[in-house]
């Protein structure tokens, strides 16, 4: 893999994620997420939690650039994602790595190819991925799965797939839905090791969505919480030990 | 190294059906094409060859003032051959109504002067009606382009027919193909949003489409284009089997310009089917983030 560097952030903006005031709604629904504020800086690590419903898939939905907020603003890198080109945002895109709840693996390719997708989309040549993307899938112990076609993996190693093509490309920021749901604590630690190295050796932005408290407390990161659509931060919850000290900020969640 | 897999899995019985309708389509249109050209050019020669021909019916002359007639016919402007048909061609005129036994002596017929004109000269018929007339013949100048006309107007006609048929065969393939892209975007919906959460330009999805619609409209049309190329073979060799008679048909043959047409079938489908591809899945797209 390249060295991982801070090279591709943009240095004049040090917010990679900041959302104003920003509310959504479905349809004639009521609020799913409302006047939400948030501010991540870039190179920072953060959890998100809620209970079912809460309304975290939305609000990473719109960190991905697959929604549109109902009201107010998403900006990803210091700029604004509401007035950019097709084009923009699509590039933009390219500098987020996304692991979906429900994997989202394309059935007819295989492990290998999954993993390269999103190389393939900017145009990049086999020959000039491949060491990479086999070692990535070694890494998450799927090397001699490199040909197994989605269905014929288990719940786990999709899993592993779809947090191997999520990293492929050293995203800047990366969103990870519920990343370790279905695998053994054993592999859980090592995924979020891997995290953990994007975050602190390439300065990666990751947000991790999930319920698993227990990987909360691997880490020393802020933790913000989904409850009826608002947004408040566990101010001091994270990392072990921080286990029963944890209090609720109903403030503005500011990072 | 092992060739990438394309993106999008090939969508076999889905794929089989429109095929079958698309090549169904080329197939009508190719057919509609080649009768409108085969017309076009039916028209052009039949009334180029009868336009200049006139017939002359002389009643009451013996085959002598007959022979007189012919010359002062052949003498008159604009005028360049006139043949005075004999009994045995008068007799192979006459033999669909009256059968190969030849006519009876004596039955009287006129005596007939076949006239061939210079067809840019105006008003040939009634030039020598008028010569015939002031000579004491009593006779009936027959122009052919009267009806020429008439023909070549219903000619024109079926050419309309043909040509909208063209047009709206054609129009159908690409609306089947845009429902058909239409269907296999929510199909693959899936694969849409993976890779346009990828990073994916819309021009690179649309791609994917029509590539996949450009080989298809290709590979239907050519089987369209061999069919109608059988089937105007078989109406062809069906008129040629059936002894000549198909002097009224359209000219059944087939030139370099009907294997253009042909070439040109699954081109046009290929591209009407690329387009048709790239215009709904852009569309599609734009309503995605």
């Amino acid at each position: 893999m390249e060295p991982m560097t801070l090279s591709r952030l943009d240095p004049f903006d040090d917010i990679a994620v900041r959302l104003d005031n920003v509310s959504l709604r479905y349809d004639t629904s009521d609020d799913v997420l409302s006047g939400i504020d948030l501010s991540l800086k870039q190179g920072s690590f953060t959890f998100l939690t809620g209970a079912s419903g809460a309304g975290k898939s939305s609000l990473l939905k719109l960190l991905y650039l697959a929604l549109k907020p109902s009201l107010g603003e998403v900006s990803l890198f210091g700029r604004p994602t509401g007035r950019l080109a097709r084009d923009q945002l699509s590039a933009m895109r390219r500098r987020v790595g996304v692991v979906f709840q429900e994997f989202r693996l394309l059935e007819h390719l295989s492990a290998y190819e999954n993993v390269a997708l999103p190389l393939r989309v900017v145009g990049r040549k086999d020959a000039d991925y491949r060491g990479d993307v086999e070692e990535l899938l070694a890494w998450v112990g799927l090397g001699k799965r490199l040909h197994a076609k989605p269905p014929t993996l288990s719940g786990g190693e999709q899993q592993r797939v779809a947090i191997a093509r999520a990293v492929v490309t050293q995203p800047d920021i990366l969103i990870a839905d519920e990343p370790t749901g279905n695998v053994d604590p054993e592999m859980g630690s090592r995924l979020m090791r891997l995290f953990l190295e994007l975050n602190k050796r390439r300065g990666t932005t990751v947000i991790i969505a999930t319920h698993d408290l227990g990987l909360v407390r691997q880490v020393e990161a802020p933790v913000y919480r989904l409850n009826n659509g608002l947004l408040v931060r566990d101010v001091e919850f994270g990392g072990d030990g921080a286990a029963g000290r944890r209090r609720t900020d109903p403030a503005k969640a500011e990072d | 190294m092992a060739r990438e897999t394309p993106l999008l899995p090939v969508e076999d019985a889905r794929e089989a059906a429109l095929f079958f309708v698309v090549a169904a389509l080329c197939f009508l249109a190719a057919l509609a094409a080649l009768s409108a050209k085969s017309t076009y050019g039916a028209a052009r020669a039949w009334t180029a060859e009868v336009e200049g021909e006139l017939t002359v019916t002389l009643q009451d002359v013996d085959r002598r003032a007959a022979e007189d007639a012919r010359k002062l016919i052949e003498s008159t402007d604009g005028v360049a051959s006139a043949h005075l048909l004999s009994k045995d061609e008068i007799d192979e005129l006459l033999e669909p109504n009256f059968g190969n036994r030849g006519l009876p002596d004596s039955l009287p017929l006129p005596q007939l002067i076949a006239v061939t004109a210079d067809p840019h000269v105006p008003d040939m018929g009634p030039t020598l009606q008028r010569v015939l007339t002031q000579a004491g013949y009593n006779s009936a100048v027959d122009e052919h382009a009267d009806w020429a006309g008439d023909v070549r107007r219903v000619l024109a006609i079926t050419r309309l027919i043909a040509l909208t048929a063209v047009a709206l065969l054609a129009s159908t393939a690409v609306a089947v193909i845009a429902f058909a892209t239409h269907a296999a975007l929510l199909a693959r919906r899936d694969i849409v949003d993976v890779l346009h959460l990828s990073g994916a330009r819309d021009r690179f999805i649309a791609s994917l489409f029509e590539r996949r619609f450009w080989v298809l409209g290709l590979r239907a049309g050519a089987v369209g284009a061999l069919l109608a190329l059988g089937a105007a073979a078989a109406a062809i060799f069906a008129a040629k089997a059936h002894g000549g008679h198909a002097g009224l048909l359209p000219e059944l043959s087939l030139d370099y310009l009907d294997l253009v047409v042909l070439v040109l079938t699954p081109v046009i489908a290929g591209l009407a089917a690329r387009i048709a591809a790239r215009i709904t899945v852009i569309r599609a797209l734009k309503s995605m983030m």
